[in-house]
């Protein structure tokens, strides 16, 4: 099951899954507390000077381990759902 | 008009790679504004940089030969605003693309193998929720097989 993080705050994330459509769970980190402790922090790269999250994604394991992570090296290019399906497999 | 004059003029034509370079750059336009979008790899990422660079390559050689040989070839003047254009926009992509691979090296990052750091966070409605309240699944139902964690930079 996907879970969506970022620094936007929860009415911003309610208003993008109500008009794009998405069900999946989307939770809120605002001062990027989760975002730091996971070493993702990219500082002052918001469009507001703010610091924000690195894209990264981790496939957790029901005991919450990591059994794939993906660290893009441009924030253009996201992993696609082959790609993510394909590491969802290595979980059966 | 000289009949001489006329003559020339009409041999006179645009080089070819003046009508070259002006595709690339257009392409690369368009490809850069798209590359937000998201199914971009990083072999497109590196397609869009290169593109408008070989069309501003390409403008100016076709633009040169309107100087050198003023009497065959056209476009002096809107060539020269063209090349100097793709120029400004070759300059432009090769800036994204460094822009866009600054991102921090995330090294204390979890890696396969770790079990990740516990949290809680609102969701979308405000409600908290828990890392090992996902792991463990809602109540009755069966644990799901795995979370997907995706951080995003926001602001979509």
């Amino acid at each position: 099951m996907p879970v969506a993080i970022s620094v936007d705050p929860p009415e911003v994330s309610a208003h993008l899954r109500k008009t794009q459509g998405y069900t999946f769970l989307f939770l809120s980190d605002p001062k990027a507390e989760v975002i730091r402790r996971y070493d993702l922090l990219h500082p002052r790269a918001g469009p507001e000077d703010n610091d924000i999250s690195r894209p990264a994604e981790f496939l957790l394991d029901s005991t919450g381990t990591v059994r794939w992570a993906n660290f893009t090296e441009d924030f253009r290019v996201r992993p696609g759902g082959q790609q993510l399906l394909a590491a969802a497999q290595s979980l059966k | 008009m000289h009949p001489v004059a006329m003559a020339e003029a009409t041999q006179k034509r645009t080089h070819w790679a003046v009508w070259l370079g002006l595709l690339l750059t257009v392409l690369g336009l368009a490809g850069n504004a798209v590359s937000f979008a998201r199914l971009s790899s990083v072999a497109f990422t590196w397609l869009i940089m290169a593109v408008p660079v070989l069309g501003a390559m390409f403008l100016v050689l076709g633009v040169v030969p309107a100087f050198r040989q003023p009497q065959a070839y056209r476009g002096k003047l809107w060539g020269s605003i063209l090349a100097a254009l793709s120029l400004l926009l070759c300059a432009a992509s090769v800036l994204l693309f460094v822009f866009t691979r600054q991102l921090p090296s995330s090294r204390g990052a979890p890696q396969v193998g770790r079990r990740v750091p516990e949290f809680t966070l609102p969701d979308s409605s405000g409600q908290p929720v828990s890392l090992s309240q996902l792991l463990a699944g809602t109540s009755g139902a069966t644990p799901p097989k795995g979370v997907l964690l995706v951080f995003y930079r926001g602001y979509w």
